[in-house]
This record gives structure tokens, sequence and C-alpha cells, in this order.
């Protein structure tokens, strides 16, 4: 297990590598140059050149950028003077991925619930019901929903604040619930699937003989069985929120990276455009290898090498 | 001998489907005495799991069965049950063991749990008691080293042990009733003798009574005490072991005998009844074999045979029994087959 986890954690930093050099080749290619006031002076611009390491040669800028990066540097924000990109994301991060987490957490839950309750009313009122109520989640973007909410829950019904974060949880709810549907949704087909699936299976027809309640059938082997397949979708649902939360952040002026990186972007901040592609990838890596692991601890099935 | 546990009285199994009505199980009746082996045979298709399924109260959604069909275990129409009171019998008077082993184990649940399942529910046991009492039952069933496989897995498992860990699960709450659709079928052919031993022994040490169902006559000679033939949905032919293998009176079984495969090679190769069972969804008038019988007379086609008594253990429902129709002898293969088996059974009683 330790040696699977070592080799996957191994592989995860060479993946990161080749983000790392891909951003920063791109960003190269990428039209226009922070420093474009028409007002700088050439010496001035010279200056501020010299101050950001761009009048070296590219191999020595990369390779500077790899190494800064191996020490968890990432260089200095253009946009805001002497912050450096790591401070700038260490503050916002914990915002995103409790935002995140939130709206995971909920998202799944509500699906397991929803898909269950689906499956154990199959082709009934209840199950017709939540089959739409899941497409609607799967096809319409969390931004309109975000917008939906706001309307809704801030002005039509005030309940709820509609932008701010760490004044009170409740400025949480929105944008947890606009994000969560996404992830419900998916959740809820899937686990409905899973579960017609493994209540039609001959285990479950033997925990019948056997004289088991429907109720302990479920509760004992067929929820089990159609919740290690969900595990799987946890890593392709956390890079969902985590482009959905930078329009979502946005809608509800949440100071999360995800924010940060569509302010970076017109501004052309590379080192902030660059450190957030890093950590982005980074947290979609760790996901999926925290499910893989779940997964594997969880399915007696699947051994790991 | 002749004390039957369960009575079977009438039995009629419908199916709703959008092509109609499939009349799966049409008037079955018989009984199953305390302690003996029933076997049902027949070709697939012709009931056998649905009446073992009805047994268990475990039909489809879409099943029908008519108020005249009658279940009696126990002084009490098991068709009457409410699903709470099907709950107490199942796996607990009446248990089952099915077909495929390598299905019908939760893969996601440790094996001595699942043996211990019933158990807890049946037994009001403790977790550590039932799982004490697992650990014995997998022993019973020939585990080797079963303290160091309580905790195994079923993928752990190769599907012959599994089987054991199967009917170890239908033993466990030692049931009046064991019920063994096919139990065997998925399994090779020297795993299978295990289980069908394995089965014998322990019937001999709990004295429950068997069920066991099967496509293959070749596997009923050893298990079982009486033979019920079944054909299209009815019981056509049913009699002592002796009886349905020396002097079987029903074309069909005739067929059934003829295709089973032996050590004898005489004859050499499988030969299958030609043509195909009858539509259930509209099943034909008369003797539903007709069509497949070499042996056909006038009347198949126009009413239904009753059953004639050929002993007191022994009916068959074909007119050939009828004392108008003309005396015709079984097919010559199987009278090959009677001497052979007459002579492995002098050599197994030298022996
Ligand atoms: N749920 C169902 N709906 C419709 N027809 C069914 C259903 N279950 C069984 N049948 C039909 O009942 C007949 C008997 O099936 P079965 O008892 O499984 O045969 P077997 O003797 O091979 O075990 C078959 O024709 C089968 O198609
Ligand atoms: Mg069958």
């Amino acid at each position: 297990m330790w040696k699977y986890i070592l080799k996957r954690l191994a592989l995860l930093l060479f993946t990161l590598f080749l983000v790392i050099t891909v951003t920063f080749f791109l960003m190269q290619i990428m039209p226009g140059t922070p420093f474009n006031n028409p007002k700088l002076t050439p010496e001035a611009l010279a200056q501020l050149k010299t101050t950001y390491g761009l009048d070296l040669p590219l191999w020595q800028q990369y390779w500077n950028y790899l190494v800064g990066a191996l020490h968890g540097d990432f260089g200095t924000s253009f946009q805001y003077q002497n912050q450096s990109v790591s401070m700038l994301i260490g503050q916002r991060l914990p915002v995103s991925a409790q935002l995140g987490a939130q709206a995971l957490v909920v998202g799944v839950i509500a699906g397991l619930i929803m898909g269950a309750a689906s499956a154990r009313n199959k082709n009934n009122k209840i199950d017709g019901t939540l089959g739409i109520v899941s497409t609607l989640g799967i096809s319409v973007p969390s931004f309109i929903l975000g917008i939906v909410l706001v309307y809704l829950f801030g002005f039509k019904w005030p309940l709820f604040p509609v932008s701010g974060w760490g004044d009170s949880f409740s400025q949480s709810i929105l944008p947890t619930i606009a994000l969560a549907v996404s992830p419900a949704a998916v959740t809820t087909r899937f686990v409905r699937s899973e579960m017609i699936e493994a209540l039609s299976s001959d285990y479950v027809q033997l925990a019948k003989a056997k004289g088991l309640s429907p109720k302990e059938i479920v509760n004992k082997h067929a929820y089990r069985n159609s919740m290690i397949p969900v595990l799987t979708l946890i890593g392709p649902m956390a890079a969902g929120l985590l482009t959905g939360s930078t329009l979502i952040e946005q809608i509800f002026s949440i100071p999360g990276i995800g924010q940060q990186f569509v302010l970076s972007i017109p501004s052309k901040d590379f080192p902030v455009i660059m450190g957030t592609t890093v950590v982005y990838a980074a947290m979609l890596m760790v996901m999926i290898l925290i499910t893989d692991i779940l997964t594997a601890i969880i399915d007696p099935r699947v051994r790991l090498q | 001998m002749s004390n039957p546990i369960l009575k079977v009285e009438n039995l009629h199994v419908n199916f709703n489907t959008y092509a109609g009505t499939v009349q799966a199980i049409r008037d079955v009746s018989f009984d199953l005495n305390q302690g003996e082996t029933l076997a049902i045979v027949g070709e697939s298709g012709s009931g056998k799991s649905v009446t073992t399924k009805t047994l268990m109260g475990l039909n489809a959604k879409n099943a029908l069965i008519p108020d005249n069909s009658r279940l009696i275990f126990k002084d009490r129409n098991l068709l009457d049950l409410t699903e709470s009171d099907w709950q107490s019998v199942r796996g607990n008077e009446i248990a089952m063991i099915f077909q495929d082993p390598m299905t019908s184990l939760d893969p996601t649940m440790k094996i001595g749990m699942q043996i211990a399942e019933p158990l807890i529910k049946h037994r009001n046991m403790k977790k550590e008691d039932a799982l004490k009492r697992a650990l014995e039952l997998m022993k019973g069933v020939g585990i080797p080293d079963s303290e160091e496989h309580i905790n195994d897995y079923p993928h752990q498992w190769s599907g012959g042990m599994r089987q054991r860990a199967v009917v170890a699960i239908a033993l466990a709450a030692d049931p009046e009733i064991l019920i063994a659709d096919e139990p065997t079928t998925a399994l090779d052919v020297t795993i299978q003798a295990q289980i069908l031993n394995l089965m014998k022994t322990l019937q001999k040490d709990t004295g429950s009574s068997i069920i066991f169902i099967t496509h293959d006559l070749g596997v009923v000679a050893g298990m079982a005490n009486r033979v019920a033939v079944m054909y299209a949905g009815k019981i056509v032919e049913y009699g002592t072991v002796d009886e349905i293998f020396f002097n079987p009176q029903h074309p069909y079984t005739w067929g059934l005998l003829n295709s089973m495969p032996t050590t004898d090679t005489q004859q050499g190769g499988l030969q299958a009844i030609p043509g195909t069972p009858p539509d259930l969804l509209e099943p034909p008038k008369g003797d539903a074999f007709a069509s497949r019988n070499a042996y056909a007379l006038a009347i198949d086609s126009k009413e239904e045979p009753p059953f004639f008594r050929v002993s007191d253990t022994h009916y068959a429902a074909t007119w050939l029994l009828d004392e108008r129709a003309p005396k015709v002898t079984p097919p010559v293969k199987i009278q090959k087959r009677w001497a052979h088996w007459r002579e492995m059974q002098e050599q197994e009683s030298q022996a």
C-alpha cells in the first residue's frame, strides 16, 4: 500500500513538472506583455524587466522558475507589487478549498440519498421526478444557477447574503448550493443505476433468500456495492468544481483562487496565472489519488500493487 | 417415508408480460416427505426455477398466483403469508442454494459475516456468537483452515469453495427444507461431485428435506429418493428414482434419459430431444409434448392426459398408459442403458 502511494506521488510530481513546463512555454506565446502602459519610458521598462528577471535568456527563466517552484516560490505578482504568488494563493486557497469541499460533501450526500430513493422507487413518480431534477441539474451550468439563486434568495426573498466570505457561515450557503447541484445530479444518476443493478444481482437474491428485509438488504448489501463505483466519480467532480468555482466566486464576490485566476488573466499577471494553474493541477491529481486510495480501502477486490 | 412436510397443491403461476400472460406453472401438485430428497428434472424453461422461487416467496413482481393454489407447510398456506411473515420463513425454515457461486456472494462482505447473517437475523445471535457458529459451519462444509479464511472476501476463493460457503449460508439456521436450484451447473465435473457428496452427508446429519432441481438426470441417481419430471409448466411423471430410471412411462422421460451423458459410450455423444418446448403464452391443447413425441396418439392433440397410476408411488401423465392405447416399448437405446446400469449396480453391490 505505502509503496503504491509513494509510486503514485512520484508520478504526481512528474506530471506537475510537465504541467509547469507546458504552462511556462504557453505563457511565452501569449500575446501582449503585462507592461504595456504607454507612459512607461524604455528605461523604466528595462528596469521592470530586470526586477522580474525577464531580461534573462528563456532557458534561464525556465530554470529559475522550476527551482523556485521546487521551493514553493512561484515568483512575484506583476499586478500587486511585492506580493509573492505563493502568498496570494496561500491566502485564497483555503477559501476555495472550503467552498469546494462543502459543495462536494453536500452534493455527494444528496446524490446518495436521491439516487437510492430513485432506485428503490424505480419507474414510479418519485423516480420520475428525481430523473427530471437530475437531468436539469446536470444540464444547467452552475453560474446560471448562481445568478438565479442570487435573484431568488438575495432579492426576491432575501434569506441569505449574496456576497462576501468569512463574516458568517450563511454567506457560503448560496454558493455552496450553486456548486453542489451538479455533483448531486451526477451522483444521483450514477447511484440510481448502480443501485438498480445491485438490487437485481444474485447476491441480493441470496440476501432475500436469507430472510433479510428490504431495508437490511439495501443497507447491508446494496449500498456498499453501489457506492464503490461512485468513488471513482469524485475526481472528475472535483475537477468540475474547480472550474465551476471560478465563476461562482466572481458572482458571489468570494476571495478565492478562482476569482484571483479570473482577475489575473486580463491583467496578464503571468506568475499568478501559472501559479494558479499549477495549484489547480496539483489539487486535481491529489483528489484522484485520494479517491483511488479510498476505493482500495473500501473495495476488497482492488489490490494495490 | 410418507410424512409430507410440504404439500404443493394445484400450483399455477402466471406472469403478466407485454406479449400476454405466460403460464409458467400449470397445475403442479407434489408432496415433499420428511428427510427425503426430491429431484425436479426437466429441460430449461420447464418451470423448475419458478417453482422454487414460489416456494421462497421470491417470484418476480409480475407473477400472479390464483387463489386456489396452495403451498401447505406446517399447517399454513405459504401463499397467504405477508412479506414480513415470509422473512421469518426464508433462510430459516426454508433455505435455498443458488446456481452460480461466482455471483451469489456479496463481493464486499467478508464470507464469515455472510454465513453469520442468517443466524443474527433468525436466531437473534450476537455478532461474535454468530461468527463462532459460522466458523463451525465453514468447517462443516469442508473449508480447509477455516480460521484463517473467515475474514476472506469472495474473490479470494475458487468457485467450488464459494459454493461450499453458499451451502453453509443455507444451512446456517438449520432449515427444514433446503432448495437447491441447479447447485452444481456452474461448476466443473469433479467439483460438482464434491458438492453433491457434501449435500448428501449434511442431509444425513441434519435430517432436512431437499428439493433438488436439475436439468441433468445424470446427477439425480446418486442424490434423490424420488423424481418429478417437469415439462412446459407441468409435472408429467413422478416416482422413485428406480421407477423413473428403470420403468419410465412418459416419452418425455425417455427423451431425458436418452439425452443423459453417461460413461457408457455405446451410442456416443448427447442426444437432445428434437424440437423445442411450446410457447407458454399459448400452451397447446392436449398433451404439450405431443408435437415432439414420436409416439404421439391422435388424442394427444385433443385432450390432456390425466395421471395414470403405475404403482403407489409412480404416476405418469401420458395417453400411452390408457388401456385403449397401443402397447409401445421404450426405445432400444434406453433398453441398452438399463442393461448397462444393472451391470454397474451389480458391480457396486459386489464391491
Ligand atoms: N418474470 C417472468 N416474466 C415472464 N416470464 C417468466 C418470468 N420468469 C420466468 N418466466 C418464464 O417461465 C418459464 C419457466 O422458467 P424457469 O422456471 O426459469 O425455467 P427453468 O426450468 O429453466 O428453471 C419460462 O418460459 C420463462 O420464460
Ligand atoms: Mg432454472
